[in-house]
């Protein structure tokens, strides 16, 4: 697989999710199911160390990139996951300039309520998972 | 801003976006020490969270690139964006070409579950930040009836990106006066 090709992939997964483990779904469409680079042990490894390491979840997605690449592909997929985010800017930049606009302040104040809302069950669902680990003997 | 304050800015998104694991933790620690050094105020975090949950990827690199944006354009978004993954990425890929698996090691398990613990503390005392303000003032019940919406939303198995959309619409169709200052 090129190194072109494998940050393609691994963007079509990063850039159609809303979260950092929400492109796993498709990685494992791509890359284990149709195309094989990648087995499901190497997958819950990375997984793994996405999720043991400090930063964002989605940097799973660097270990990919390792297992199908070495280095380069871990760079790749670095980039993968950061190029979306850059979307951010001109969001930014359209939701400021029409903030004036009540019904679009309100939209926006109801965006943030309902991010907050669904924090709880984030936040949850992390105490429980470490409470469990922990009554397991760590 | 200067390149003292865009040095700054590295240093704090790198400190907190890769002292927890996952993003909501990381995005209150930043929003602390932000607020603490006067670069951002509460609506103005609101904004930029708001941004991040409509960006596709990653919420917390979102988060970053729009507030360096805020803080510092261009540069500023280039500069969070990769003081907050590259940390992370380069320990990745240092972990996965080492080790086979960290899961095995008990002490390494124990140490992960506190820190997880802490990290859900932060996330729901982020969720209560957020909430606060909009619960002062004449729209309280305009606020718990858009908690309401989208707690049941949640529990009824709607993806979060919908119920965001959703109370978007809800909120473009239910105007207020009294927003938050941003």
């Amino acid at each position: 697989m090129s190194l072109g090709l494998l940050y393609l992939l691994l963007l079509k997964a990063t850039v159609t999710s809303f979260s950092g483990m929400g492109s796993l779904p498709q990685i494992r469409q791509d890359f284990v199911v149709t195309r094989r680079v990648v087995d499901d042990e190497q997958l819950s490894r990375a997984v793994l160390v996405g999720r043991s390491t400090p930063g964002p979840l989605g940097a799973f997605v660097v270990s990919i990139g390792y297992a199908a690449r070495g280095w380069p592909g871990a760079v790749a997929g670095w980039l993968a996951v950061v190029t979306p985010a850059f979307l951010a800017v001109p969001l930014l930049v359209l939701l400021r300039r029409w903030l004036y606009l009540s019904r679009l302040r309100t939209a926006v104040d109801a965006v943030i309520i309902a991010g907050a809302t669904l924090l709880v069950p984030s936040g949850v669902g992390l105490a429980r998972d470490a409470i469990a680990q922990l009554f397991q003997g760590g | 801003m200067s390149a003292l304050s865009l040095r700054a800015l590295a240093w704090i998104v790198a400190r907190d976006c890769n002292s927890t694991i996952g993003g909501q933790a990381a995005i209150e620690l930043m929003r602390r020490s932000l607020a603490r050094a006067g670069w951002l105020d509460d609506a103005q975090h609101g904004l930029l969270l708001a941004v991040s949950r409509f960006t596709p990827g990653t919420n917390m690199l979102a988060y970053c690139a729009s507030l360096g944006w805020t803080l510092g354009r261009g540069a500023g978004a280039i500069v969070a964006v990769a003081a907050a993954s590259l940390p992370a990425a380069a320990l990745v890929a240092v972990i996965s070409a080492a080790i086979t698996s960290i899961d095995r090691w008990p002490g390494v398990r124990a140490v992960l579950a506190v820190a997880t613990l802490a990290a859900a503390g932060l996330v729901l005392s982020s969720a209560w930040t957020l909430t606060r303000p909009y619960l002062r003032g004449s729209r309280r019940i305009w606020t718990v009836a858009s908690i309401a919406i989208a707690a049941a939303l949640a529990a009824a198995g709607v993806t979060p990106v919908r119920v965001l959309l959703m109370l978007a619409i809800w909120g473009a169709l239910t105007p207020q006066k009294e927003t938050a200052a941003r």
